[in-house]
């Protein structure tokens, strides 16, 4: 892909950007994702579920504006899901509708062989491009203007797939044995996006940059509550922010992501708060935990907790 | 830039992040694209090239900021020219006169070069700190610098004496600074080696004898080993389902198609992970055998189908819903304390806990179970009760003993290794890392 309109030029502008968008991010997502546009590499994206990985794929598609083509893996995924199938119903069906054209073709011929040598003329017409499905893979290599390829949760798909992915990535090219080998029209800009269910192997992370998206510091997630969430008074967004970090502090099953700090923000200009209280806090709790377990233990230190968020934005 | 880059990545190897050669072009390349104008910008692109995990990151962060910290040399030299010798005696090697000038970046980086000369990224031993700084001072031609004082002083007169004052003290702040230098580069660049020293050692060491402090290297090196189990053997197994063809799927899956066969469905073989029952002698000179062993064996998960533990000392009690209700690292740790478990932990009994097991929990043992024994055999001169140990033998696939002592000691003194041998399927010594590593081998063997 070229950057023909100048939005890869620096970093900075990166940033901007993916801002303008609505993706508000630190300079590590940036800066790899400058890298990756210019050395034209996958990024892997790592980081616990909820701080935006996916998102960061579907923005970085607007940005570039261009279309995003998605695969989400799954145990068992392989390559006719991924790749390419071929139409077999189509196939079917034309060769029984051309089946005089067929006998026709044949009929001339008396001896056996000879009529397999005429056959063999006209094979590849079931086996061409008209006759081919193409999957998220080789959707993306087709893309005239480029891609944005995002495949999703790789850690879910097996090993094996993995191995398959290898060849794609590092050289944006599958081989199809009925056709012959497609090249990528223009490279694909992709991201993988990892939760670590388990390790991926080393090949493929050599293949790709690695991003890390750790929970954002308070500073960058009250830009990005702002950012969603724009009526929202200014001492609430602190506060909130700040209980947001302190929950994420303690032993949850599942620790408040990103989308779940802004639906609670959401959630508390709709219930006209100007400042966070222990009983709206208790109230909306559900809003951002959704364990039981989860909302017992904080309830129990809730006392604590909004104590704590109401000092230090004092 | 490039040798810079080159030491740094050196470095980061040395801290246990594996960086390969094209991670390293890449690292170039990037640094080339985004420019060396900004400290967080290079940072980022060589965290994006270089580290490719989590805990990864984190040990780069440190290695980056030590890295480029540049606050290892403090100036030890005597400030500007006084004398304000312009012409530089011929004899005198040319760290002297940066020294009288007082030039700490050209010291600084004439010691850069000298250890450059003399290989120090090869350090690998704190031994070898010695060789390396006074290979470093040779290279900076100190023998030379010395002899020049000597003569110096024996020229006598108030300006040469002064002169060699202010070398002498150079000189010895120059061996100081050198000194610090080897240390710190030692930090950086022998990391790895001392923990790969560290590595082989635990393999092979007796589990009773490991002391504390290592506790958290071996839980590490088990995570790895049952890693890699896990991956030998998963696929091993996933080769295993591929079967014959099984037709009535196959017709079914194609029924779409007009009964054209396109789609292929394969039989599936019965994957044969074994259940295992494990009994574990939790005496306290079994204690640290039996907290590696059980931490592995709940790791196995690819390769063990399900665990049901079980400790005894004078009693025996069921430990698996510990198990699964907290991870496994905390979960052995739990039965080390014995916190919130009701065993009696008095004279170890094999006789009783073959009882209480045959009694109580006899119904855990199956057709398909591979049970596992760990303990010493030390009965304390009690009954060996070796009728219920054949009792759960016969009714079990396989019988495991894991003995922790050496083979040369089974039956001596209240050992009853002898006679419960005769029952056992497999008898293996299991005291170190390596054993551990022998019993998955087989316990995926399955007869």
């Amino acid at each position: 892909m070229k950057d023909q309109t100048g939005k890869f030029e620096t970093v900075d502008k990166v940033n901007e950007g993916l801002k303008s968008t609505g993706y508000i991010c630190s300079t590590d997502i940036a800066t790899t994702v400058y890298l990756a546009f210019h050395l034209e590499k996958p990024v892997l994206v790592e980081g616990p579920a909820g701080v935006g990985k996916t998102e960061l794929a579907k923005k970085a598609a607007l940005f570039m504006d261009v279309p995003l083509i998605r695969l989400q893996c799954y145990e068992g995924l392989d390559e006719s899901k991924a790749l390419y199938e071929w139409k077999y119903g189509k196939q079917l069906l034309y060769s029984q509708l051309l089946r005089d054209k067929l006998d026709q073709v044949i009929d001339k011929e008396s001896d056996l062989g000879e009529s397999i040598r005429t056959l063999h003329r006209y094979e590849d017409i079931f086996f061409s491009p008209q006759f081919l499905e193409p999957r998220p893979l080789l959707k993306a290599l087709q893309e005239k203007r480029g891609a944005v390829l995002l495949i999703d949760e790789v850690d879910k798909a097996d090993e094996e797939f993995e191995a398959f992915l290898l060849e794609i990535l590092s050289d944006f090219q599958v081989s199809i044995p009925e056709i012959g080998t497609v090249k990528a029209r223009t490279k694909p800009y992709v991201f993988l996006t990892s939760n670590s269910t388990r390790e991926l192997s080393e090949a493929l992370k050599r293949r790709c940059l690695h991003l890390f998206i750790p929970f954002p510091a308070p500073d960058l997630e009250r830009e990005i509550v702002r950012h969603h969430v724009p009526h929202i008074p200014d001492l609430l967004e602190r506060q909130l922010v700040m209980f947001i970090h302190e929950v994420r502090k303690l032993e949850l099953k599942k620790v408040p992501s990103i989308s779940e700090t802004i639906d609670w923000a959401r959630a508390l200009i709709l219930l006209h708060a100007e400042g966070l209280d222990r009983d709206l806090t208790r109230k909306t709790l559900n809003t951002f935990l959704k364990f039981e377990e989860d909302i017992r233990a904080v309830d129990e230190k809730l006392f604590l907790l909004v104590d704590k968020a109401l000092k230090e934005t004092a | 830039m490039d040798r810079v880059l080159n030491n740094f990545i050196v470095s980061l190897r040395g801290a246990g992040v594996p960086v390969s050669v094209s991670e390293s072009i890449d690292a170039a390349r990037g640094l080339a694209i985004s420019g060396y104008g900004e400290r967080r910008i290079v940072k980022s692109t060589l965290a994006a090239t270089l580290a490719k995990s989590a805990a990864e990151k984190e040990i780069f962060d440190d290695c980056f900021e030590r890295f480029f910290s540049f606050q290892s040399l403090p100036s030890p030299f005597a400030d500007g020219p006084e004398n304000g010798n312009e012409e530089q005696p011929k004899d005198m090697p040319p760290i002297g006169g940066m020294i009288m000038e007082g030039d700490l970046g050209g010291v600084a980086l004439a010691v850069r070069d000298a250890a450059r000369s003399v290989d120090l990224q090869s350090i690998r031993f704190f031994t070898q700190r010695g060789i390396f700084t006074s290979r470093i001072l040779q290279a900076l031609q100190l023998d030379q610098l010395d002899r020049f004082v000597g003569d110096l002083y024996r020229e006598g007169g108030a300006g040469a004496s002064a002169a060699a004052r202010q070398l002498e003290q150079g000189r010895d702040a120059l061996i100081d600074m050198v000194r610090r230098f080897v240390e710190e580069q030692y930090e950086i660049f022998a990391r790895e080696s001392t923990e790969r020293v560290i590595e082989r050692y635990l393999w092979d060491v007796r589990l009773t004898e490991l002391e504390e402090r290592h506790y958290d290297r071996m839980h590490f090196l088990i995570r790895k080993l049952v890693k890699r189990m896990n991956e030998r053997y998963s696929r091993r197994r996933r080769r295993a389902k591929r079967g014959a063809l099984d037709f009535k799927q196959t017709l079914r899956a194609n029924m779409h198609h007009g009964g054209l066969l396109f789609e292929t469905r394969w039989k599936k073989k019965r994957m044969n992970r074994p259940d295992v029952v494990i009994l574990c002698d939790v005496s306290r000179s079994m204690s640290t055998v039996v907290r590696f062993c059980l931490l592995m064996l709940y790791g196995l998960n690819e390769v063990v189908a399900r665990v049901r533990s079980f400790v005894f000392c004078s009693s025996l009690l069921e430990v698996s819903h510990v198990f699964e209700t907290s991870p496994i690292a905390e979960a052995v740790e739990r039965l080390r304390t014995g916190e919130g478990l009701d065993i009696h932990m008095g004279r170890t009994d094999y006789g009783s806990a073959f009882w209480d097991f045959t009694n109580r929990h006899l119904e855990a043992v199956t057709g398909k179970t591979t049970v596992i024994i760990l303990g010493d055999a030390r009965s304390n001169y009690g009954d060996p009760a070796d009728e219920l140990l054949k009792k759960i033998a016969e009714r079990c696939r396989r019988l495991i003993w894991l003995n922790p002592e050496t083979p040369p000691m089974w039956g001596t003194g209240d050992s009853e290794m002898k006679r419960y041998m005769r029952l056992c399927d497999v008898v293996m010594e299991c005291s170190t890392l390596r054993h551990l590593e022998q019993l998955v081998r087989v316990l995926v063997r399955i007869p």
